[in-house]
């Protein structure tokens, strides 16, 4: 089978292009799926998934390329024999402050996906010796091989090959990994592309600024995880606050605290806000970008009432879907592929300031519930962790993993520190009305 | 201009025109909803829940305010049927 590419697209080229915003300084574009199982995971069973997996889809093995400086980025895999299964690695930990540390090592342990294989597997068993209480799996890869649904899907498809390892071809559909090509003619397209990059022009009238404005030599990827529970998951409301203009509005409450603090100036926070393109019901492509991004647009000062500000929050949105933006963008980050790199930022607002949003937040959803087991062991708890650029320097991501509501605060030592991270928790924490989980 | 708007109509014929949108707007093939399936758990994340709302605007007249956006109402076409039906009656 001769070498296959997969062209980049969408969000991941302008994770790439974000990063000429931080030259000379080795940035991770890192993230991590930690799954944690009711005991060890055999590395083996991960190893003769992955060797399966090559035989059907290259891209864990691949390496990224560009052919020419104004060639097109794209992920690049030679035929199957030439194939590396990218690494497994496996380590023992006595306490969760050692696992904790693990983790945030693979988080800033940056990839160069020109060279390595653009993922990685870390299996850790925890507990004391002799006897291991339970195991975690922990998928890293270089954030623009796959968003965080994809590394979902990538597991699934793993653990559907360790359950099936003596058949000859998976049972089922054949899978799609990646996208299929947007099949509306390219003037249309080249239409909405044009409509998207003028609204992005409108977005703001002043640059945002971020924790790490400022920030000169930016410090090691980190994140700091708790899991809750809702308090009563029926409760009037609760439905509401799992709707992520709530989760917004309560994140930037937490951020103006900071902001007071800081005192830093009452301009818009500027926020990118993912959608999942995929349809429902099915898991959808696993590598390459399926996401659109809504761009929401509110004042510190604003979110002293979170609900009035979640209700203007989901205004916004709804006036962003029905003026066609979120399918404007989807579509203009298609055409990303064809601009050079050099370009990219230019319709980002602040990027001549090298500051491109206030904060990173996202919601991942569900881990899905077809994963309750997976090679051999059950699956207890599972979460996202991103590592985020130097600027903005922090994000805050949840994510649920069946009735465990995870919340994630990933932050640049440098953008914010311990105690500031422990409180925009707090705040989130009291603002949903969750239960710690011990 | 929408049938929907002209004439009286029953929450059976409104879950049945919710779940069609659903389906194909939403849904992935072969991945049908049914009139009382849990739309979350089918998947349904926020944005596909706003389009969701932004239809029923087109279609039925009318925007279901942030109060109204509880379990009881959201949880599948039959109940967003029931308060739309109810809605109606009440304007």
């Amino acid at each position: 089978m001769p070498g296959r590419r997969l062209p980049l697209r969408g969000a991941d080229l302008v994770l790439i292009a974000m990063h000429s915003l931080c030259k000379g300084r080795d940035v991770s574009s890192n993230t991590l799926l930690v799954v944690e199982c009711d005991g060890p995971i055999a590395p083996e069973r991960i190893r003769r998934a992955l060797d399966r997996l090559l035989d059907f889809c290259p891209w864990p093995a691949a390496r990224l390329r560009r052919p020419f400086p104004w060639g097109r980025l794209h992920w690049a895999a030679g035929p199957r024999a030439a194939l590396v299964p990218p690494p497994v690695r496996h380590r023992s930990v006595a306490s969760r402050e050692e696992l904790h540390a693990e983790l945030e090592s693979e988080l800033s342990s940056v990839i160069d996906p020109r060279r390595d294989p653009p993922l990685r597997f870390l299996i850790v068993d925890c507990g004391p010796e002799p006897a291991r209480g339970h195991g975690v799996l922990v998928l890293t890869w270089f954030h623009p091989l796959m968003d965080p649904r994809g590394g979902q899907n990538l597991l699934r498809h793993l653990a559907r090959f360790d359950q099936e390892e003596n058949q000859a071809t998976p049972r089922g559909a054949p899978w799609a990994f990646t996208p299929q090509p947007d099949p509306r003619p390219l003037r249309e397209r080249g239409r909405l592309a044009r409509q998207s990059v003028h609204y992005m022009r409108t977005l703001t009238a002043v640059a945002p600024v971020s924790p790490g404005t400022g920030l000169i030599s930016p410090g090691r990827a980190r994140f700091r995880q708790e899991s809750f529970v809702e308090r009563d998951p029926q409760a009037a409301g609760s439905r509401a606050m799992r709707e992520i203009c709530w989760r917004l509005a309560l994140v930037g409450r937490a951020m103006a605290e900071l902001w007071e603090r800081r005192g830093l100036p009452d301009v818009p926070f500027l926020v990118p806000i993912a959608v999942d393109l995929r349809p429902k019901g099915d898991p959808g492509p696993t590598f390459g970008n399926v996401l659109a991004f809504h761009f929401a647009r509110f004042k510190p000062s604003e979110t002293a009432n979170v609900a009035a500000l979640a209700s203007a929050l989901r205004r916004q949105m709804a006036d962003a879907v029905r003026d066609g933006q979120i399918e404007a963008n989807s579509v203009a980050m298609e055409f990303l592929q064809y601009r050079p790199l050099s370009m990219m930022l230019r319709d980002l607002p602040g990027t001549s300031e090298r500051e491109t949003f206030s904060f990173n937040c996202a919601d991942v959803m569900d881990f899905p519930a077809v994963l309750g087991s997976a090679f051999g062991r059950r699956i207890v708890n599972a979460y996202h962790a991103p590592a985020v650029l130097p600027r903005p320097g922090i994000g805050v991501f949840f994510n649920r993993c069946a009735t465990r509501s995870n919340l994630v605060v990933s932050w640049i030592e440098g953008a914010a520190a311990e105690d500031e991270v422990g409180r925009i928790v707090e705040v989130v924490r009291e603002g949903m009305g969750w239960t710690r989980i011990p | 201009m929408p049938t929907a708007r002209v004439r009286r109509i029953e929450p059976e014929e409104v879950a049945a025109v919710l779940t069609a949108f659903i389906n194909t707007s939403i849904m992935a093939r072969g991945h049908p909803l049914q009139p009382d399936d849990d739309l979350e758990l089918a998947g349904l994340d926020s944005m596909a829940l706003l389009k969701v709302l932004l239809f029923i605007e087109a279609e039925f007249g009318f925007w279901i305010p942030d109060e109204d956006l509880v379990q009881e109402t959201v949880r599948s076409p039959r109940t967003l049927a029931l308060y739309i039906c109810r809605r109606r009656r009440q304007a």
